[in-house]
């Protein structure tokens, strides 16, 4: 009975269905609304939305929950985008690795603001203003001290370490939140009577590092991969079964099989297999006045006209 | 009859019934089944049923009950006062259900029709008569549907009954014009009185006779629709009066089981089309085809945002 319906497509509007964090609307920092802006994601190098609150010193990103065909009812008005947003505090530093990589390929000790520095999105430099940026840049980078000026150059050995520490956090998480990370889809409503505590370790530390892999480039997901001593996954592609069509060759062919047996003195055939419950209860049936099933395949006695 | 317990929630199914007759105990009795209110697009359908000992049906035709559609509103009336004076030896008992009842059960997942919904009804109303004690030997119904079907299901329902289905019986056996004036006498007082449980202001009552043929019933259906929320729940969402009015007049809403174009709900889901797993590897993704979003993401339908 339904009929087809035009969608039209989703316009915009003003207005948000947001979950975020009581600090992302401090009351405390006057004077400084929290604002969206868009910087560049260290995983896919285009932009994305984050949030700054309480003055800078704070950064959140946002993920957007969307599935097709879900609308609000906010109020007395009803809106047709069913995003739902959620605003969470997420580690400055994720943001200024990629600038501190890209410059670290020069060797150079630079003061970090003039590495924190992008054309496309110059709301960049407000990520050093986060109370947590310029504080643990040692995580990432070696420290130099000239008088009261502060100098950095990217480690790729520190950044490991740090990603490392990152990975092993979230497994913790993984664990105490009993995320699936087994191969498979578990549903969330369905409690299974075996635990899931067979799960190895190498399970959850790969699913740490694909996890902190959104937040980093590919490049630096493969080296916390190595770090990590995960062995690469090969990818199903290279592992296809090989062809099943003979390759030409001028070698003779031989058979595949040995058919001369059938032709020996000593070759005996099977002896019937022992017929299923089923078969044996057909086998009783009363076929008198059936039809033979071949008798459907001769040709056609033509019925004699009357 | 107090239609009071219906009137206190009026989206939902309700049974209200008599006092069963002592006599229906012990002797053995028939019972007719009827309903009221099957076309209509607005208010509620009723089932009834009437049940009196066998021995007492010429008492029950000299009340000159005959088929409901035959009488006047008035005379309905005072035959229903007639058969519930006969309280001795006549019960009844009647199975309302709301409007919303036949929307939500026609247009949910899996589709009720409303002549399953009825027989179920019918045989519900039924399976009451015999868990209050009543002797049943004789079961008459007026057809829904094919009748040899119904007659076939109920009687595999209830073996040892005598089951009846026949076109017209509510003005062939007397006990099935009974059940038809007591449903229609329910259904009449129910729509009259309909407590409107949205917020319409003053409602003009003045919308015909409910069917969907009806110019006034009609004019009333497009006086009250609403664009968002569509109709009351007075109204029938499944007759394809009210929805072809909501899909013309009303915004469009969309739900995961609704019909679409092949291609169109394969391209919505994000179905690959069979070609493509023949072609040499087509790219996935169209910005950065290296980066697959990790699946904790995907499987919660979580991704960044480039613009609000």
């Amino acid at each position: 009975m339904a009929t087809k319906k035009k969608r039209t497509p989703n316009v915009h509007n003003d207005s948000w269905v947001v979950i975020a964090a009581d600090s992302v609307i401090d009351p405390q920092t006057h004077g400084s609304d929290p604002a969206f802006v868009r910087l560049r994601n260290p995983s896919t190098d285009g932009a994305s939305l984050y949030v700054l609150a309480s003055g800078d010193a704070q950064l959140y990103e946002v993920k957007a929950f969307e599935e097709d065909l879900h609308s609000w009812f906010v109020g007395q008005t009803v809106q047709r985008d069913g995003k739902l947003l959620f605003v969470t505090p997420m580690d400055p530093l994720y943001l200024i690795l990629p600038y501190l990589v890209k410059c670290g390929k020069e060797g150079k000790f630079q003061p970090v603001d003039q590495v924190v520095m992008d054309e496309e999105f110059p709301a960049c430099s407000r990520l050093l203003r986060c109370t947590r940026s310029l504080a643990s840049l040692h995580h990432i980078a070696e420290e130099k001290e000239v008088g009261s000026l502060k100098f950095h150059r990217y480690s790729e050995e520190k950044t490991m370490n740090w990603l490392k520490k990152k990975v092993e956090r979230t497994v913790v998480a993984l664990r105490n939140r009993n995320i699936s990370v087994g191969e498979g889809v578990k549903s969330t409503t369905y409690v299974r009577v075996k635990s899931e505590s067979d799960y190895c370790e190498e399970d959850y530390l790969r699913y740490g590092h694909g996890l902190i892999s959104e937040y980093i480039s590919e490049d630096l997901s493969k080296a916390l991969l190595r770090h990590l001593q995960l062995p690469e996954l090969t990818s199903p592609k290279e592992t296809e079964p090989p062809s099943k069509r003979r390759k030409l060759s001028d070698k003779p062919v031989e058979a595949g099989d040995d058919y001369t047996k059938f032709n020996s003195p000593d070759f005996a055939r099977k002896p019937p297999k022992k017929m299923t419950a089923a078969q044996k209860s057909l086998a009783k049936v009363d076929k008198t006045g059936m039809k033979t099933m071949s008798s459907f395949f001769s040709p056609k006695v033509k019925a004699e006209k009357k | 009859m107090d239609i009071g317990p219906f009137e206190a929630d009026n989206s939902v199914s309700c049974r209200l019934a008599s006092q069963i007759p002592d006599v229906c105990r012990v002797e053995d009795c028939c019972l007719g089944i009827d309903e009221a209110g099957r076309g209509p697009v607005l208010g509620p359908m009723v089932y009834g049923i009437c049940f009196c000992p066998l021995s007492k049906t010429n008492a029950l035709k000299e009340l000159k009950v005959a088929d409901s559609k035959t009488l006047s509103e008035v005379e309905r009336e005072n035959l229903f006062q007639k058969l519930d004076e006969a309280k001795g030896y006549v019960g009844w008992a009647l199975q309302i259900l709301s409007p919303n009842t036949i929307s939500t059960s026609m247009l949910q997942r899996t589709k009720y029709n409303l002549n399953a919904l009825s027989h179920d009804t019918a045989i519900g109303l039924v399976q009451y008569a015999l868990d209050s004690g009543v002797q049943l030997k004789e079961i008459f119904v007026d057809t829904v549907g094919p009748a040899e079907k119904y007659e076939q299901k109920l009687s595999q329902r209830f073996p040892g009954i005598n089951v009846t289905v026949r076109p017209k019986a509510d003005s062939l056996f007397p006990v099935v014009s009974a059940a038809s004036i007591c449903a229609k006498v329910c259904r009449d007082r129910i729509v009259k009185g309909w407590n409107f449980s949205e917020d319409l202001g003053e409602v003009d009552t003045d919308y015909g006779s409910g069917y969907p043929n009806d110019p006034k019933t009609k004019a009333w259906l497009l006086k009250y629709l609403d664009p968002v929320f569509g109709y009351s729940q007075f109204v029938r969402f499944s007759w394809s009066t009210a929805q072809t009015l909501m899909d013309s007049k009303a915004v469009a809403v969309h739900w995961d089981d609704d019909e679409e174009d092949g291609e169109k709900a394969a391209h919505r889901q994000n179905n690959k089309s069979m070609l493509s797993y023949f072609s040499a590897s087509a790219g996935g993704n169209d910005e950065n085809p290296a980066h697959q979003t990790h699946r904790f993401f995907t499987e919660r339908r979580l991704r960044s945002l480039k613009t609000l």
